[in-house]
Order: structure tokens, then sequence, then C-alpha cells
């Protein structure tokens, strides 16, 4: 009874220890878990899917900050992979200050190993300040927000952004957030321009979300660090992809840790029940 | 294991243990890297926000394109400097007023729209809807209940009890079942992060991963 006690009395470092080798150990050694799509992630992957080749290109917005990237970079990545290899066009901005050098940084790593060209199957405008006024600006005219790229080339001049002006022009919305900016993108971009969007956020912000599936206002969500571990298996099963999946080698370290929390939160509630027992006996 | 010959990777691997050794105790090292983060995110900003915002939005159409209608917002944006006097801090109330009156004005019908309208027509809907049948009518009445048990939780108007506790006792598992699975996402969260940083030092610092 005595080591059941100790449990709620265990030094926190070693917990710590546990943790950091529960996510090293799956990391050197890989243990190939199985992934198994969820319904949201399959429902937002087929709606990219079915975008015809060369049809007008869909919007990117990547608003999150390094303190996010784990997370929402190999997201970002796995869908401009997808559209990269099914031909489809994207234009990717941003509207957190943080945003553009991972983004662009994604962009120039992944537009090569697909043959994609800046103006033609892609563009990238950079960050813009004032979310919801951006976002609005975006209704009326892409050139209100963003005359020129994040180069300093006229819109006008890029030849994939010809008959593009508004969120009529672009089939999908897809905001990649670490933060509440997707309302924003719900609130402008559908409620106000009736425009589809989809949904890739950090797993904490998660649950916000899934009322907007429910009613259908986001076409699908992508669950944080398993939302782009699913999205990168539909990506290599469907041969568009063949990249080192790298949120798919974090989960089995993700899945390694849960069970280990699950295990001290089993351990501590015994050892508390077993302390509080005790203690109403004296 | 070989180690990265790029020394910026060495800068942000130093810097990345610096911050973890919070972990065992608070310590020069941790305090260092955390003022600097803090520091360069600041300067960051600072020149992000004055190539995005001001040249563009004040600079350019002021001094290249002598559009002066321009200098009135920049002028009601310099009120906010007023803060660091005592005597004439009211004048921040202005450019607040303004920011406060167009982000309202903006966001107001939308919201409304998303959050209310939408979610009630959601949930009505699903609970009413029998051509859903079979799972989906068991979970559209799931949300259902779960959205009007809740709410009356949140009902500090009158006594709970009769009904009105009956009500916010069951709100109360739906709520608490809404917490576990934000925690749970939380945790998924968290973690996902620290493997973020394990990876680039096992990846990119010692090339023990590829």
């Amino acid at each position: 009874m005595k080591i059941l006690e100790n449990l709620t009395k265990i030094n926190r470092r070693y917990i710590f220890l546990l943790v950091a080798l529960a996510v090293i150990f799956p990391l050197v050694i890989p243990m190939k878990l199985p992934t198994i799509p969820g319904k949201y992630t399959i429902k937002l992957y087929d709606f990219i899917d079915q975008i015809p080749p060369q049809s007008q290109p869909i919007l990117i917005a990547a608003d999150y900050s390094p303190s996010m990237m784990p997370e929402l970079q190999p997201m970002l990545e796995a869908v401009i992979r997808h559209c990269f290899a099914k031909g489809i066009r994207i234009v990717v901005l941003t509207l957190d200050p943080n945003g553009a050098v991972l983004s662009e940084t994604a962009l120039q790593k992944i537009a090569p190993e697909y043959g994609a060209v800046n103006g033609r199957d892609y563009a990238f405008l950079g960050f813009k300040p004032g979310s919801s006024i951006v976002m609005m600006s975006i209704g009326e005219n892409f050139r209100q927000a963003f005359p020129t790229d994040f180069y300093g080339t006229p819109l006008d001049s890029l030849p994939m952004m010809n008959g593009i002006r508004n969120y009529a022009d672009v089939p999908l919305v897809l905001s990649i957030a670490g933060s509440a900016i997707t309302q924003g993108w719900i609130n402008y971009a559908h409620t106000r321009y009736h425009a589809n969007v989809g949904a890739g956020c950090t797993a904490v912000s998660t649950a916000d979300y899934y009322p907007f599936l429910q009613a259908g206002q986001l076409v699908g969500l992508l669950n944080g660090m398993k939302g782009a571990s699913e999205y990168e298996y539909l990506n290599k099963k469907n041969g568009y992809s063949s990249a080192a999946p790298v949120a798919t080698k974090g989960m089995n370290a993700v899945s390694i840790v849960h069970l280990l929390l699950m295990l001290f939160i089993i351990l501590g509630n015994i050892g508390y029940l077993v302390t509080r027992h005790n203690q109403s006996k004296k | 294991m070989t180690f990265s010959n790029n020394p910026w990777v060495w800068v942000a691997a130093i810097l990345t243990l610096c911050i973890f050794s919070f972990l065992y105790k608070e310590n020069p090292f941790y305090r260092f890297a955390e003022h600097l983060f803090v520091g360069i995110s600041a300067g960051y900003g600072v020149a992000i926000y004055w190539n995005n915002a001001i040249v563009p939005n004040l600079y350019v159409p002021v001094f290249l394109q002598h559009n002066l209608w321009f200098i009135i917002p920049g002028l009601i944006g310099l009120l906010f400097f007023f803060r660091f006097s005592s005597k004439t801090g009211w004048l921040i109330l202005i450019p607040l007023a303004v920011l406060l009156g167009t982000g309202s004005g903006m966001s107001l019908a939308p919201t409304f729209q998303t959050d209310i309208l939408k979610q009630m027509q959601s949930a009505i809907g699903d609970a009413t809807n029998l051509q859903l049948g079979g799972w989906g009518l068991v979970w559209g009445l799931v949300t259902f209940i779960g959205v009007l048990t809740t709410l009356s939780y949140f009902f500090f108007s009158r006594e709970q009890k009769g009904a009105l506790k009956i009500s916010a006792n069951i709100g109360i598992w739906f709520i608490m079942i809404g917490f576990g699975a934000s925690f749970g996402n939380t945790v998924m969260g968290r973690i996902s992060l620290l493997i973020g940083r394990v990876q680039f030092l096992l990846t990119d610092w010692i090339h023990l991963i590829k």
C-alpha cells in the first residue's frame, strides 16, 4: 500500500524523462503503426481531389507561426503535394506575420518536386495585416487586398490569376491556422460570400470547429498532427507523394506517449484513492 | 551519428536545449533563451508591420502618390502613442473607438449568422430530419438534447431545482465529455510540439534519423 501511496509523490522530472524516452524511441526505431483516416480528413481530401486539373485555383491561407509548425507545416505540405500532383493550381497567402516564411519555404521545397512554376501553377501572395479586412477585400477582388504577389509582380501579370477575381472564382478556401482566424474565414468567406471553406487546425482548437462541421459550414477538417498524417497516408495511397511522411512518423510517438500518459493517469488516480482511503481510516 | 555543419542549426539546437532545461528547474540558460525569443519576436513584428502595413498603406499613398486622405487614418493611428502621457492619455480613446466600432460593425452580422442562426438551424434540423434515418437521426437528437441541457446548466436566473436541476445535471455530463475531448486534443497538440522539436534535434542537428 505504501507503494501505491507514493505514486502521487513521484518527482515530476522522472515523468518528463519517461515522456522524452517515449518520444525519442519511436522516432529512432519506426514502429509503423497503422493510419486510419478520419471522416473529416477524407471529406476534405475528396473535396480537393474532385477539383479538375488546371481549373480555378484553391486558396490556401497559411495563418500560423513557428510555434504551431510541427502540426500545421506537414498539413500544408501534404495539401500542396496533393494539388501539384493532381495539377490543381493554388493561391497561397497568410494573415499571420510569421506565416510568410513558413509557407514560402513549403512552396519552394515542393514546387521543384512536381515541376510547378510560380505564376502558372501557383501564386504566393505573402502576408497582409488586418485579417478581417483582408478577408472582406478578397470577397470584392483579390487585387484590392493584394495588388502584387509576394515578389512584387502585379497579380494581373500572373497567368494563373487571369479571370480570378474573388471567392466566386475559387472552389475552396482552406484555412490552415493555429488560432481563431479560421472562424474569420467562416464568418466572411463562407457566411458572407458563400465560399466553400475547409480547415486545418492544431489539435488544441479542434473541438472548437466540430460545430461548424456538423452545420456544414466547413467541408472538412484536419485535426493537428493526426490530420496531417492521415492526409499524408491518403496522398501516398493514391500515388501522389513519395516524400518522407513527417507527421506519420510523429504520430507513432504520439500514440506511445498517449499510452504512457493514460498509465500515469490511472496510477495517479489509484494512488489518490488509496491515500484518501487511508486518511479516512485515520 | 554526425553533427550538422550549419551554424544556424547549432544555434537553434542550443536554444532549444536552453528552453528544455526549464524542465529541470529555472536557470539562466532558460532565461536567456526566453528573453532572446521575446526580443526577436518583437523586433521581427515591428519590421514586418512597417513593411506590410505602414509603407503600403501610409507612406506610398501619401508621399509617393500624394493621396492626402490617407493622412487622416495615419493621424488617428498615431493617437495610440498618447498612451505614454498621463495628461493627454485620454486621446487613445479615439483610435480605440474607431477600431472597436469598425470591428464590431464588420463582424456583428456574419458572427450572428455563423454562430447563432446556422448553429440553431443545424441543431434543430438534424434532430427533426427523418430523412437522416438510423444513426444520423440518433446523433442529431443527442446533439439537440446536449445543446438544450448544456444551456440549461448556464441558466442562472432561476434556482436549479426540479426539472431544471435534472436538465442541468444532464448538461454537466455533456460539458464534461466536451472538456474531456478538448483535454485529449490538448495533450495531443502539446506532445506534437515536443515531437517537432525532438525531430529537429534528431534529424537536422545530430542526423540520427533520416
